[in-house]
């Protein structure tokens, strides 16, 4: 695909649609807007341009300003992104919606907000909570990450497992279409069959068919009680096998996380933690929330008793936020504390169905130990969606690295395809996974998707090279 | 060995808000823990148990809910949980607080060590634990981060001074407030749990230590809060600037005896 170059004149007509403080393009400011959370060195890419628009109609000019000149446009949230989706790589403008983040309405008979897509998403419950609400969206990276990256990845993280994912909660939204045009789809309507669920397309389409510059999203009440277990086992099969018998018993945790030695080891150092790692090879920390304090702290126990039976070392109870605080913490910071030890790494999150579990774990050992890299494991049992991660043996070199990352990631997406999973659970496929994706996906399914794309973006305008490749 | 540990249930301070007004903080739907310097103290008390035997008895002065962070501590590892409970005690300032949980103390009876927080994190005077040391009329080490070594008549601990360490020799029983330096606080089990769940914790009022009302409570309290202020914040950054090669040298210069006048390197 052929672009053109963003001209001073095309810089001066942008400066013009969102006034000159929102359009910059020094290198050193623009650097901040070449990466997400991937490898910069390896998926890295400069903008041309950045704009941070304040309203859908300035997007909307924009929109048609790329489209007659023929530039890519990468829409952009808080850059937490782990696929590359929000990396502008053919150059052009790098749309942050960063300026957007008025809440424009709070629905209490309707149980809605209607917030702007800059927010970040942890402000919505800061917002909501006094009165008693609560969004269930909950990435890993809350306290950063924008709404309208949630939106475009389709957000998974900690809570998934009662609450479901980002799109659950998506009623509906206002979208510039990669044309240009503003559109509102959905509504604060509980049934809604008239045409297409094209809100449900936008979800989790990684900014490739438009930007959606404001959202409507369902609420639940707030569960004002919760209990956390940290679960600890001899081996990584003992705690996986234990995630199935749980979910059949009846009270579904909000969480259930599983963590490695490695992993839980790695973060506790980072953090000058020092939880009783060494005895156990996998810990699960599970969490059960409701309304009523003391019926949580039964349900906990019920679920705490059932670990033990099935082959827990030791079960820890947190009650208060001090506790659940050290814990959760953890397992937050597992990701960061890594990049920290060893940088260059693949961060995966492959998913499987849950009761295939148990079989993916001695074929990470396998390949652990094929390729003399270290795979750390952790992520969300609970929904199948785990955080397999290959780290650089340090005494690679980074040619004998990349040759192996390419042989494991293959075998490891064919394993997780044969029983029954995909290549990415929450993360997105953006440019990190685009080959892997083509790879792994039915032809017909890769070629109504491109159908789609071609429809919605007739220029190809619109975070082009994200996904999958036109031609 | 048979240790005490007074503990304080104290608003959990990661989203407290003050009110401008009174200067005061406002308590209202801000959920109890354990004072986190508190739970030090419990882990070294629960260590030396394991190492010597004995029994650790966690203690706090406060309303009926107070329960919960006994139980808590229960739960973390130590064997019994007595309530100090009484309207009568309310508005106590430290000199009353320190006073009734001493007599509490001396209604326990026997005891080798006495360990408590280095200082509470919503009163922050730290004034508790030496009080109920004067009180008793034991020996006393403040900011204390390690024990080195107990044998059945003497305690030795490390203490943790402005230029470095102290160490001291007390006889026993003592008190000794500890640092986080310690020990790390374990969490507590599903076993301890269920345990605390089942256990009673006894309830102790005025009445039971045959205390002098005019000696507890608001009554008791010679402390009077005249006035509540906010602290000026006086510290504040420097921004080295540096302009050219020469400039950055100055700049670093500077920066290097800056550093050697702090004795920082």
């Amino acid at each position: 695909m052929k672009y053109n170059l963003v001209t001073l004149e095309i810089v001066e007509e942008l400066k013009r649609i969102c006034g000159p403080k929102n359009v910059f393009s020094d290198e050193e400011k623009m650097e901040a807007y070449s990466h997400d959370e991937t490898n910069a060195a390896e998926y890295g890419h400069m903008p041309e341009v950045v704009v941070t628009p304040t309203t859908a109609e300035e997007i909307s000019q924009i929109v048609k300003l790329a489209n007659r000149e023929l530039i890519p446009i990468t829409p952009r949230g808080a850059g937490s992104g782990l696929s590359g989706g929000a990396i502008p790589i053919f150059g052009g403008i790098l749309l942050s919606v960063e300026k957007m983040n008025k809440v424009l309405d709070i629905d209490y008979g309707n149980m809605m907000i209607t917030t702007e897509t800059g927010i970040v998403t942890n402000e919505i419950n800061n917002i909501i909570k006094e009165k008693g609400l609560f969004y269930a969206g909950y990435p890993m990276s809350l306290e950063t990450c924008y709404l309208g990256g949630n939106i475009a990845e389709n957000a998974g993280g900690g809570k998934a497992v009662k609450y479901g994912v980002t799109g659950k909660y998506i009623m509906g939204m206002e979208l510039v279409t990669p044309t240009g045009d503003i559109v509102h789809l959905g509504g604060k309507l509980s049934k809604d069959v008239t045409g297409y669920d094209l809100k449900q397309l936008i979800v989790g389409s990684e900014g490739t068919l438009g930007i959606v510059t404001n959202a409507t999203i369902r609420l639940t009440g707030l569960p004002t009680a919760k209990s956390t277990l940290l679960v600890l086992y001899k081996t990584p099969k003992d705690a996986i096998d234990t995630v199935p018998v749980i979910m059949a018993k009846g009270t579904i945790p909000v969480s259930m996380e599983f963590m490695d030695k490695l992993s839980v080891q790695t973060a506790c150092e980072y953090l000058n933690e020092s939880l009783p790692y060494q005895q156990a090879g996998a810990m699960l920390l599970i969490e059960v929330d409701g309304t009523n304090q003391e019926q949580v702290e039964l349900d906990a126990e019920a679920i705490g008793d059932l670990c033990m039976e099935n082959g827990a070392i030791e079960v820890y109870v947190a009650d208060n936020y001090t506790t659940q605080e050290r814990i959760w913490s953890v397992r937050r910071n597992i990701a960061e504390a890594f990049k920290v030890v060893s940088p260059i790494q693949s961060l995966e999150d492959i998913v499987v169905p849950i009761s295939a579990i148990p079989d993916i774990i001695p074929e990470l050992d396998r390949l652990s130990e094929m390729y003399d890299i270290k795979i750390p494991c952790y992520g969300h049992a609970g929904d199948g969606n785990l955080h397999a991660t290959l780290v650089k043996n340090p005494n690679h070199t980074m040619e004998h690295w990349h040759e192996i990352e390419a042989k494991a990631l293959r075998e490891l997406y064919q394993i997780t395809k044969k029983l029954g999973g995909k290549i990415s659970g929450e993360h997105g496929i953006g440019v990190k996974r685009k080959k892997y994706m083509l790879e792994n996906m039915d032809p017909v399914e890769l070629s109504l998707m491109k159908g789609i794309k071609k429809a919605w973006d007739p220029n190809y305008i619109m975070n082009p090279g994200k996904m999958f490749d036109l031609e | 060995m048979n240790i005490i540990i007074p503990i304080k249930q104290v608003p959990e301070t990661s989203n407290v808000k003050m009110d401008k007004e009174t200067g005061t903080m406002i308590r209202d739907g801000v959920v109890s823990v354990i004072n986190p310097l508190d739970l030090y103290a419990i882990e070294a008390g629960i260590q030396l148990k394991e190492q010597f035997g004995g029994k650790v008895t966690v203690l706090t002065m406060g309303p009926q809910a107070a329960t919960k962070a006994l139980k808590e501590a229960i739960a973390m590892g130590c064997d019994e949980g007595i309530l100090v409970s009484d309207r009568k005690f309310a508005g106590a300032d430290t000199w009353a607080t320190s006073y009734t949980l001493s007599e509490a103390i001396k209604h326990i009876g026997e005891y080798d060590l006495v360990l408590a927080g280095e200082r509470a994190t919503d009163g922050d005077t730290g004034q508790v634990g030496p009080g109920i040391a004067a009180w008793l009329d034991i020996p006393l080490a403040t900011y204390v981060s390690k024990i080195d070594e107990v044998t059945s008549n003497n305690i030795t601990v490390e203490r943790l001074v402005e230029e470095g360490y102290q160490i001291l020799e007390l006889p026993l029983p003592a008190l000794l407030t500890v640092v986080k330096e310690i020990s790390n606080p374990r969490l507590p089990t599903l076993r301890g749990k269920k345990k605390a769940r089942v256990s009673e914790v006894p309830i102790m009022s005025a009445a039971d230590l045959q205390l002098d009302d005019a000696r507890i409570g608001l009554k008791g309290s010679p402390t009077k809060v005249v006035k509540i202020g906010y602290p000026k914040v006086t510290r504040g950054g420097k921004i080295v600037t540096a302009v050219g090669e020469e400039g950055t040298n100055e700049a670093v210069e500077g920066l290097i005896k800056f550093l050697e006048s702090k004795e920082l390197i």
